[in-house]
């Protein structure tokens, strides 16, 4: 860990705030040394509202993943903090932050999201059994419930090769639900699929903030995508340019295009 | 994660077959090397007793006369003796000269001593009586009523076989069975085991004689012991290949774990990202190996049982003997076998696994292809140069010490340098054989070198195991042939003549043209003697060995070619060492004192230079014919041919093609024992190329899709295949080949130098090109599996692959 002192300060109140899913101060990646460095972000400031659906936008190369994974303990900052949950990432061990994601954080990935060997079904509860959780009582009632507002519950059985592109993200989305995670990060999930799929799947993303309460962050580069989602983040070069609420779509592209311009 | 290990043993078994079929066969011969010795130890000291089973004290350590008059004395006390001994000796069975010498025994005066199973007829009991072993009955063909004539010169016995008999295989059973007051003919020459004894006088017989005496069931025991420990020496000899198997195994089972888990690498990424920890991924793909270790192990002991059931059955059924009882190996080899088993896979497993599940979650998230390319990393590079050159120097050290210690551990320690630097040298080999199949395959050809070289760990782990095995064959090949080599000088020294005819009468002048136009017979020499006496001893028919005896003789050691002033004389005709080294011969009045030299194989004759045989008689007559026999001639065709010429004309003839062929074929039973034990490891090591060109067609399904799309036809497609199994598998004999022959190189300087100043070198170059021929065949056979799979693929459907 070579976490340094956040340049600034976190407000308590904000850190902490029972209405933030997560929180990044200052958060710096660079990969790589001297001339070869590449600096992926540059000191973030982020606060993710729970109970939203918020899009990361910006162009290829902004560092829209590399913020997502520094959110989820896949990849370690090189200095800033991160706190998900109310709780810091840094100075987590490998087997923490594991943990960690296991009881807190949810996938979605624009590919290869389900192990090709387990049937549909096994995929779902696959963190459940990670965790050694038994699928009785309340743990059992949310998995029928993610498996039915998905519309999954006729092709349990099947294996991943045996499912079209959306409903193979329509079962990446229920095994990020299942476990009740307080974060669901989707990078790029509709980046795959066609029109119809992508509204499918952008759609249950919605769903899944309205009936069920899930916070979900999507990183996607379409502005049809975006549309579905309450608030956007606009990246570029690194830093967050902007931090819409519940934008219209005028704003949102004067957002987007002020961006380019810029 | 019980659901993913049962998911990816169900979709991942196939893939372990041939991992699976490697443990399977080093288990299995573990076991079959158990149930032999077993059954070999159990079958062989119970059969070994049987001599002593009528006798209160046993002699050792006598000769033939002592043993002889230890059994006159005892028959004059009225106590039981017997001996158990043999002397070789000719043998005519009616005219008929056997082509090999025979063991001549005797069966115990007393019933009581006697043990030889009677088949048919009845053991001898007067003189001119004799039995035949059933077995030597067969090869000799020698029937009841039929007169047998043992012996040769004055010390001959005849006698009618009254009796077939059969003597369990453990003890020291002899061709024909006298009596032994017959048997006394050949008292000086008789090697005697002991001497069995009954009776009263047992107690004395310590204080009657200088040989060892101990009780008869100590000395059974001792037998049994030193059987046991020739089982046991051989079962761990055959263990010692079991080991090599097994270490190529190791090689094969862990290319396959790595190659799978490469390929399965996102697998385990994802895993990781869904909130599995590091070491419930490494329990389950390390119970995945458990799982197969387990299976594999099983399944080895259940086939070694099988197989070594069935080796048992054939063995007794067709050998008519009882050198295999029916005991079963302990429990202990059985759990030793299936712990090696377990080990094996397990160890194989060990560094893949933890490689694998080391897997960082974020790799999962990058959409591209799986990256299996690897390089040869720089800490293994300088391992391997350290290895190398370490194990170079011990074996320096051993050549110049002469100490098979270092050998050992030089020749295995440069040989793990040579594996470690696998992934840096066998990429190099493969790309400047690939140059070649480029030039004569084309397209396919290139290709071909490129996918056998992207990922040189991979390579070199592929090509190790034959590696291993080819070295292994080549240096024992090679090691073989240079103690033949060795052998048969000294088989020129013992047998310098192939046939001789020695007569003390004249021999017709015809019977040298004769013999010349038998056919199997190069060349021959007849030689001028006559009667001599030896002063002090008795008449010998001596011969002189003029110029042209040269192409007669085989080698050119100089036995029974003497100089001036010398003489050669047969083993065992003068009773004494004069104490000069000097022997006089005398013919009508005329003597000569010579130096005295003494060896064999050339008949019963004194061997002086033609000037020295002048010097002694104006009238020589021609006394024999020596003949060299084609070396494809059939030993006993021919000795039967030269006979029906050598008794009209009054002459004894004498072969050693007999001996000579059965040196030659305990060494070429050897040779093949060796190389098929060996072939074992190289037959696993196979599977393993196979398996991991199975694996990268796998693996390589979207790339091939794309060239076949490109407009690759399925022939060059198959080629291209065809060309990667065979460029490992020729690299890798090639390579063993050449390691081989400098490991052999330095075992003949280390290990026979000492013995004999000129240990030569000799390449079996065509034992040696068949090596590289039949790992040829099997690596394009090895090819054709994944071929099959790989060609079958529509080009559409392997673009689609994931
Ligand atoms: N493992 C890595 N090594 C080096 N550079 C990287 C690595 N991962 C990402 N980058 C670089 O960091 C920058 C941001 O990448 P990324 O977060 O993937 O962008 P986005 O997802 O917005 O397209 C890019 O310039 C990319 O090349
Ligand atoms: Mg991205």
């Amino acid at each position: 860990m070579t976490t340094t002192t956040p340049s600034h300060p976190v407000p308590a109140a904000a850190a902490g705030h029972p209405g933030t899913a997560a929180t990044a101060r200052g958060l710096t990646r660079v990969h790589g040394r001297g001339d070869a460095a590449v600096h992926a972000l540059r000191g973030v400031d982020l606060d993710l509202p729970a109970g939203r659906f918020t899009a990361v936008m910006g162009p290829s190369g902004s560092g829209k993943s590399t913020l997502m994974h520094c959110l989820a303990g896949l990849d370690t900052p090189t200095s800033g903090i991160v706190e998900v949950a109310g709780r810091a990432l840094a100075g987590m061990d490998d087997t923490a932050l594991t943990l960690f994601r296991r009881e807190h954080v949810g996938f979605v990935f624009q590919a290869f999201n389900l192990l090709p060997m387990l049937s549909a079904g096994q995929n779902i509860v696959l963190p459940l059994e990670l965790a050694g959780r038994r699928l009785t009582g309340s743990v059992k009632e949310r998995h029928d419930l993610v498996v039915d507002v998905l519309g999954l519950r006729d092709r349990l059985g099947h294996r991943p090769a045996e499912l079209s592109g959306g409903q193979q993200q329509r079962v990446a989305i229920a095994r990020a639900l299942v476990t009740e995670p307080a974060i669901v990060f989707a990078d790029e999930p509709t980046g795959n699929l066609d029109s119809a799929a992508s509204a499918e799947v952008l759609g249950f993303l919605r769903r899944s903030v309205r009936e069920l309460g899930q916070t979900v962050v999507m990183v996607t580069h379409e502005l049809d995508a975006a549309a579905y989602a309450d608030d956007v983040v606009v990246l570029a070069d690194g830093a967050v340019r902007r931090h819409l609420v519940d934008p219209t779509a005028d704003e949102l592209v004067a957002a987007l295009r002020g961006e380019q311009v810029r | 994660m019980r659901t993913v290990l049962l998911a990816s043993l169900r979709t991942h078994t196939r893939r372990y077959v041939a991992a699976a079929v490697a443990v399977v066969i080093g288990v299995a011969f573990v076991v079959v090397t158990g149930m032999l010795s077993a059954s070999a130890r159990s079958g062989m000291t119970a059969s070994v007793g049987v001599p002593y089973a009528g006798a209160d004290v046993v002699v050792t350590g006598l000769d033939g006369p002592d043993a002889r008059d230890l059994v006159r004395d005892a028959a004059g006390r009225g106590d039981r003796a017997a001996v158990i001994g043999s002397t070789a000796e000719r043998a005519r069975v009616g005219g008929r000269l056997l082509p090999d010498n025979v063991t001549v025994g005797a069966v115990a005066d007393d019933e009581r001593l006697q043990w030889q199973e009677v088949r048919e007829g009845r053991l001898p009991a007067a003189p001119s009586e004799v039995a035949v072993d059933v077995n030597a009955a067969k090869t000799d063909r020698v029937g009841l009523g039929d007169t047998v004539r043992l012996g040769a010169g004055d010390r001959t016995v005849e006698a009618e076989v009254v009796g077939l008999v059969d003597t369990p295989s453990a003890a020291p059973g002899t061709d024909f069975l006298l009596t032994f007051a017959d048997l006394e003919t050949f008292v000086d020459g008789l090697w005697v085991t002991s001497v069995v004894y009954a009776g009263p006088g047992a107690d004395s017989v310590q204080d009657r004689t200088d040989g060892d005496v101990v009780a008869a069931a100590d000395h059974v025991q001792a037998v049994q012991a030193d059987v046991t420990r020739g089982v046991d020496v051989l079962a761990a000899m055959l263990l010692v290949f079991a080991a090599i198997a097994l270490f190529v195994s190791v090689l094969v089972i862990a290319n396959t774990f790595t190659i799978l888990f490469a390929q399965r690498a996102r697998d385990f990424a994802l895993l990781r990202c869904v909130g599995a920890t590091r070491e419930q991924v490494l329990r389950s793909v390390r119970l995945e190996a458990l799982a197969l270790a387990v299976v594999a192990s099983v399944t080895g002991v259940v086939a070694g049982t099988a197989l070594g059931a069935l080796v048992i059955a054939v063995v007794r059924r067709s050998v008519d003997d009882d050198v295999l009882g029916s005991a079963m190996p302990s429990a202990r080899w059985y759990v030793a076998a299936l712990a090696t088993g377990l080990v094996v896979t397990l160890v194989a497993a060990w560094l893949p696994t933890r490689r694998a599940t080391a897997a960082d979650p974020l790799s999962a998230l990058r959409p591209h292809d799986v990256d299996v390319r690897t390089t040869a990393g720089r800490v293994r590079v300088a391992l391997g140069v350290v290895a190398l050159a370490g194990g170079c120097a011990l074996l320096a050290l051993a050549m110049a010490s002469h100490e098979v210690v270092p050998m050992l551990a030089g020749g295995i320690v440069s040989f793990s340098g040579l594996l470690l630097l696998g992934p840096v040298l066998v990429p190099a080999a493969v790309r400047l054989a690939g140059a070649l199949a480029s030039r004569l395959a084309g397209t396919p050809g290139r290709i071909a070198t490129g996918n056998a070289v992207r990922n040189p760990r991979r390579t070199a782990a592929t090509t190790a195991s034959l590696l291993v095995g080819v070295t292994l064959t080549t240096a024992v090949l090679i090691g073989l042939a240079s103690s033949r080599h060795t052998v048969e000088e000294e088989m020129d020294q013992q047998y310098p003549v192939d046939l001789t005819m020695t007569s003390d009468t004249p021999l017709p002048d015809d019977l040298l043209g004769d013999v010349r136009a038998t056919s199997g017979v190069v060349d021959a020499v007849a030689l001028p003697g006559t009667t001599a006496r030896i002063v002090g001893q008795g008449p010998v028919t001596l011969l002189a060995a003029p110029r042209g005896t040269t192409g007669v003789l085989r080698g050119d050691a100089g036995v029974a070619s003497p100089g001036p002033g010398e003489v050669w004389l047969p083993d065992g005709l003068l009773t004494e060492w004069p104490a000069n080294g000097r022997v006089t011969l005398e013919v009508e009045g005329r003597t000569r004192t010579l130096s005295l030299n003494t060896g064999e194989g050339w008949g019963p004759a004194a061997v002086v230079a033609p000037a020295t045989l002048a010097a002694l008689t104006d009238a020589s007559t021609p006394r024999a014919v020596w003949a060299r026999a084609d070396d494809g001639a059939d030993a006993e065709d021919l000795a039967g041919d030269l006979d029906a010429l050598a008794v009209p004309a009054g002459a004894e003839l004498v072969s050693s093609l007999g001996e000579r062929g059965w040196v030659d074929t305990q060494l070429d039973v050897l040779t093949a024992t060796v190389v098929g034990l060996l072939g074992i490891a190289v037959v696993i090591a196979l599977i393993g190329i196979g398996n991991t060109l199975g694996l990268s067609v796998l693996e390589r399904g979207r790339e091939n899709a794309l060239l076949r799309a490109l407009g690759l036809t399925r022939r060059q497609l198959r080629a291209t295949l065809a060309v990667e199994g065979l460029l490992l598998s020729l690299v890798a004999t090639v390579v063993g080949v050449v390691v081989g022959a400098a490991y052999a190189w330095v075992a003949l300087r280390t290990m026979v130098d000492v013995l004999t100043d000129d240990a030569a070198m000799v390449l079996p170059w065509w034992q040696l090109a068949l090596v590289v021929v039949v790992a040829g065949l099997a690596g394009l056979a090895s090819s054709v599996l994944p071929t099959r799979r790989a060609v079958r693929t529509a080009p559409a459907a392997g673009l689609g692959m994931d």
